[in-house]
């Protein structure tokens, strides 16, 4: 049995989550924050032959702190592999080799589509987001993706404004009438509330877990779309002893993470 | 034969109003140094891409040099959305330019085609979004779906890029334009090479031996190169491997700055027009911040094996 002490933050609650997806010998491709610290937790726990790249063109890292974007200085020394974008998202994430990608949106919908273009109507946004970046690739050719969104009616959506970044996109059987690779697309929702998982069937978002501290109805209420309940639904696991343990002293001891309690991840 | 000259002359020389250009760089060196002299030199109506752009493009968008922009991203990272890429789009302010939207996977490999010679690359992303839906100046020229001639699956087409100019900040260079370059390579290689010629700002000039020591770093040819500056600090406040740290206090300065339009201006006309070549700026800096701060972002040293090439 693991321990699990109560004195966690959300952030680290979700940051473990993310790293339980991930098996020994994942090749992850990684933003900034959340997923690095996520796989790095993997990498010190059950998983130590994680592998973990950057779309800017490095594998391999060893960054002495977190890293704050996917170009930091911190990730040149030390780093197994450093060449550029054809390399990381043509040879490795387009060459098909990339088991586990993670994603941010600013919105999401049920079937793990991501908009990080425009919120509102494109050619006369409310707000101008900056754009796929690496997203839309890693969406499109990652084998498993994890996806961090803040759980409420505005930023998860029945359908996103704009779709930036594949999911299921309209459902069953529209990733593979557009040719995307077999087997590739989102497994996993990671909220501050709750883990929502995709249907094999209907390919929507489903309520597998909820937080410590929020409830069925509660995530049910804020959900946008009429969210369908998992038969064997129940609390997330909370932190385990060893992954604060990692994540507090060998991966982000600054604290970074705390940063997403400022963001709304409470 | 030199190619050596000043960020002034090579900006006047090479690159003109209306331009098509290739801007390197990750925050890991992107050439600012060029930047400023193109602002400060006021071109316009330029078309600008590379992948992942960060508060450069942001600063030549708010400065009103850009029409076009062949785009996968646009940020400021750590300190949120580009202030001056949201007022252009959002607001048309200083004007709204014209947005080509494609991923840091196709984008890198059309400047990769273009520098390559073919006329267009095949890619798997961007399929079954709305990246398919929105086209903007290159119209119908943005992508085609063709059925694979090979095994009729339907397969994504992008063009290739070639920039009329590509401007690079690199560690090292030649006199002769022989670029070398180590870390985060972001598109720098295969978007310079795509490049109808090239502008090679450096930390330093080496001469040829040097460069001889370790050939695998060379990415661009001096055949491609049009002019070769030594610019010390030349991409500050972004990082250059081995040389200097980002400067995250100067991110937050100018994130605070392009917050409001009265505070961009202001950050112009002290950062790029009221100075007169990095030189001015890297004084500036130290005079503003104090040396202190300038010394705090110097890298340190880490040498692993000598490399050598012998037989």
């Amino acid at each position: 049995m693991h321990e699990h002490p109560n004195d966690y933050i959300k952030p680290e609650l979700m940051a473990c989550c993310g790293a339980r997806e991930i098996r020994d010998g994942d090749v992850v491709i990684v933003g900034t924050g959340f997923p690095t610290i996520s796989a790095s937790i993997a990498k010190h726990t059950h998983a130590p032959r994680t592998m973990l790249m950057q779309e800017s063109g490095v594998y391999d890292a060893r960054p002495r702190r977190p890293a704050l974007s996917v170009g930091d200085p911190c990730l040149n020394p030390g780093a197994a592999m450093i060449g550029g974008l054809t390399d990381v998202m043509g040879m490795f994430l387009q060459g098909g080799w990339v088991n586990v990608g993670f994603l941010a949106g600013s919105q999401v919908d049920k079937y793990g589509n991501i908009n990080t273009t425009v919120i509102g109507d494109y050619d006369r946004p409310k707000s101008r987001l900056p754009g796929s970046g690496g997203a839309n690739p890693i969406g499109a050719l990652a084998q498993r993706v994890i996806i961090i969104a803040l759980h409420n009616t505005r930023r998860l959506a029945e359908k996103v404004d704009f779709i930036t970044t594949p999911g299921y996109i309209d459902g069953p059987g529209t990733r593979e009438r557009w040719g995307l690779p077999k087997n590739t697309g989102p497994s996993l929702i990671i909220t501050n509330k709750a883990l929502l998982r995709f249907d094999p069937d209907s390919k929507e978002a489903c309520l597998a877990s909820y937080h410590p501290g929020s409830s069925i109805d509660e995530v049910v209420a804020s959900t946008p779309w009429d969210l369908k309940v998992a038969d064997d639904v129940h609390e997330t696991e909370p932190p385990r002893a060893e992954e604060l343990k990692a994540l507090r002293e060998r991966i982000d001891t600054i604290g970074l993470i705390k940063v997403y309690e400022q963001k709304g991840y409470v | 034969m030199s190619k050596v000259t000043t960020m002034k002359q090579a900006i006047e020389a090479h690159v003109h109003d209306g331009d098509f250009v290739y801007i390197g760089g990750y925050i890991c060196r992107p050439p600012f140094a060029a930047i400023h002299e193109i602002i400060r030199q006021r071109r316009k109506d330029l078309t600008i891409t590379r992948s992942n752009a960060t508060d450069d493009f942001d600063l030549l968008i708010g400065a009103g040099v850009v029409k076009r922009f062949i785009a996968s991203f646009l940020s400021l990272g750590f300190y949120g959305l580009g202030r001056c890429y949201r007022r252009s789009i959002e607001k048309g302010i200083p004007h709204k330019i014209e947005v080509e939207e494609y991923s840091n996977l196709s984008l890198p490999m059309m400047l990769m085609a273009g520098a390559m010679g073919m006329p267009f690359v095949p890619v798997k992303d961007m399929v079954g979004t709305d990246m398919m839906k929105v086209k903007s100046f290159m119209g119908d020229g943005k992508y085609k779906v063709i059925d694979s001639p090979f095994d009729g699956t339907p397969t994504l087409l992008v063009p290739a890029l070639n920039p009329d100019v590509g401007i690079i900040h690199v560690q090292q260079a030649d006199e002769n334009g022989n670029a070398q370059m180590w870390g985060i390579g972001g598109d720098c290689k295969h978007g310079a090479n795509a490049s109808k010629k090239v502008i090679v700002s450096c930390e330093r000039i080496v001469s040829r031996e040097v460069i001889g020591k370790d050939p695998s770093r060379t990415i661009v040819p001096g055949f491609k190169v049009a002019a070769v500056v030594e610019e010390p600090f030349g991409a500050h406040p972004g990082y250059t491997p081995g040389f200097y740290d980002v400067d995250f206090p100067f991110g937050s300065l100018y994130q605070q700055a392009s917050n409001t339009v009265e505070g961009f201006e202001a950050f112009l006309e002290e950062w790029v027009f009221g100075l007169e070549d990095r030189a001015a700026y890297t004084q500036h800096y130290v005079e503003r911040f104090g040396y202190a701060a300038f010394k705090g972002l110097q890298a340190g040293f880490d040498y692993g094996y000598p490399v050598s090439y012998s037989y």
